[in-house]
């Protein structure tokens, strides 16, 4: 396993495309230290700064993959302002500084643009966590072993002790409309 | 169609599981009816969201990967990781030294200072740690509030609530010094008095007043202030005005208790606590209350006045001696005495047996009531 020693932008960008593990490796090797350096230094731990840079990373990669991003500035810029950005949100629910206070390392975009696709993603995303969560077993366990895990109905089957793959395909159906109703009165209730 | 069906059909539809002619059945389905084509859109959306998840717990996962292999498993990466320190830090880190050496400065001034002043107050306390004075201390009983309370027929809640004497604070003895009503007992028992009782086996209580105070050799001399009072007559015993002999049997008379007590032992010193000249260490023993009694020899003559014991060694007990209080006595001026003291010379317990002479003795040997 070679690993590459450098990635352009646009290398990245394309690695990210083509599931390039590489890629995202060296992207997050390459930025973390900013973000570190920018929550320590605006009062945040290491542990709040994995987080913060994670989101951000998952942000840009989900948005290559939408092929959504309009990309006109470096990465490097793009991640701190994202980064930034959800700082600031965790900084105003602690409601400890306003936003006059940080203390700025690097350039930064303003991204209102963007603001609304990321939310409605992470609306989606911690929907459906809290879905799954209050879903319970072992409907959970088996629809994300159906449908995230994509493992096939015999292996299901036998790791769920069902009489046969018939017997699964009613449970499978019985949890996603449970799982149907769960997620979208959540959904409904948040908006 | 319930919308379990519903969501089979399409299911198999998206896995491309239907026929040409279900296809087209289905399309036209979608078209037409708006229940089927609302639920399809659901189904799209829960997907949609099903999908988000799906892939961001995955990326979420990777990254994990990613940082512990990168940033916590090989330290070496961090090393360009250069997180600012805060003014706080730099300011510590630059007075850290400062800091401790002024911090142990002053841990140690305040222990060793308070250590030194334990020390120096234990050098002086010792005297009073080891060597116990005697009077006797009385719980006071607390009196109850009826005595201020009225019953409904109006009398007094007590009868005779004037006999209802108040309890002494402390007790002691003393004995008489001469006919005329002088009467000595330990400087302790009555340093903090208000006013001072005696009383005696048969009953006889008098009122007494303080005379002349010596609180470095822990006497008091008083003199009886009551109208009743006429003389004592005949002291049965003689001051001695020697010092007596080591091995001398001893013995004293007291109040550790409401009644007297008799106690014996031999003069075991002919000095006293650390060497105190005026007294005697003796091996009776005694109790809180003894102080001011009479320390007696065989013969019946008086050689002491008990005034405490040391403490944590057996059976040693301390009397000022006899002599000192002669001359004491005989240095007390005009000024101080009205009247002269005449300490009686004549012994009338020589030769007696014990019981006898303490028979002939003891209604001179008094309880001293301290109140206050």
């Amino acid at each position: 396993m070679h690993k590459a020693l450098y990635f352009s932008d646009e290398a990245i960008i394309h690695g990210i495309v083509n599931d390039d593990e590489e890629a995202l490796a060296y992207l997050y090797r390459l930025h973390f230290p900013m973000i570190l350096n920018f929550i320590l230094t605006n009062s945040g731990t290491e542990d709040e700064a994995k987080d913060i840079y994670q989101e951000s990373i998952i942000v840009f990669y989900e948005k290559i993959k939408a092929g959504s991003l309009e990309l006109n500035c470096q990465i490097k810029t793009y991640i701190y302002s994202v980064s930034r950005r959800l700082w600031l949100k965790k900084l105003a629910e602690k409601s400890k500084y306003s936003s006059a206070s940080i203390n700025d390392s690097d350039a930064y975009l303003n991204l209102l643009s963007d603001a609304a696709v990321i939310d409605e993603n992470d609306q989606k995303f911690s929907t459906m966590a809290q879905a799954l969560n209050q879903l319970g077993e072992p409907c959970r366990t088996l629809l994300e072993d159906y449908y995230f895990q994509d493992l096939s109905m015999q292996l299901i089957t036998e790791k769920f002790g069902y009489t046969n793959a018939d017997n699964t395909k009613n449970q499978k159906y019985k949890c996603l409309m449970r799982l149907k109703k769960l997620f979208f009165s959540l959904y409904k209730m948040q908006e | 169609m319930t919308e379990r069906e519903t969501f089979v059909l399409i299911e198999r539809y998206l896995a491309g599981e239907l026929n040409r002619a279900e296809e087209i059945d289905f399309d036209q389905h979608r078209q037409n009816d708006p229940v089927f084509a609302e639920r399809y859109r659901d189904y799209q959306e829960l997907f949609g969201a099903m999908h988000v998840y799906k892939n961001r717990t995955a990326l979420k996962q990777k990254l994990q990967t990613i940082h512990t292999t990168e940033f916590e498993t090989v330290p070496e990466t961090t090393e360009a990781v250069e997180p600012v320190t805060s003014s706080w830090k730099i300011f510590w880190n630059q007075h850290f030294a400062t800091m401790a050496v002024a911090a142990s400065v002053a841990v140690i001034t305040v222990f060793g200072s308070l250590l030194s002043l334990d020390a120096w107050r234990s050098v002086k306390k010792q005297q009073n740690a080891r060597y116990s004075e005697l009077r006797r201390e009385v719980d006071q009983i607390k009196r109850s509030q009826r005595a201020l309370i009225q019953d409904i027929s109006g009398k007094p809640s007590i009868p005779n609530a004037k006999l209802a004497l108040r309890p002494a604070s402390f007790i002691g003895t003393g004995f008489v010094l001469s006919s005329s009503g002088y009467f000595v007992t330990s400087y302790h028992v009555i340093k903090d008095a208000d006013s001072v009782y005696i009383e005696n086996n048969k009953g006889l209580r008098y009122k007494v007043k303080e005379v002349y105070k010596d609180k470095l050799h822990d006497l008091a001399i008083l003199k009886i202030a009551d109208s009743s009072f006429t003389s004592f007559g005949h002291l049965p015993y003689a001051f001695k005005s020697s010092t007596a002999d080591l091995g001398e049997k001893v013995y004293t008379l007291g109040f550790p208790r409401e009644d007297m007590v008799y106690g014996e032992g031999s003069l075991s010193s002919r000095t006293g606590f650390e060497g105190d000249s005026t007294a005697y260490q003796i091996s009776i023993p005694v109790n809180p209350g003894n102080s001011g009694g009479p320390l007696i020899d065989s013969q019946g003559n008086l050689i002491g006045i008990i005034s405490g014991k040391q403490r944590e060694q057996e059976g040693a007990a301390f009397a000022i001696k006899s002599a000192y209080l002669k001359t004491l006595i005989q240095g007390m001026g005009q000024d101080t005495l009205k009247e002269p003291i005449n300490l009686s010379r004549r012994n009338n317990l020589a030769g007696l047996a014990r019981t006898q002479q303490i028979k002939k003795l003891q209604d001179y040997v008094f309880m001293v009531k301290i109140y206050n």
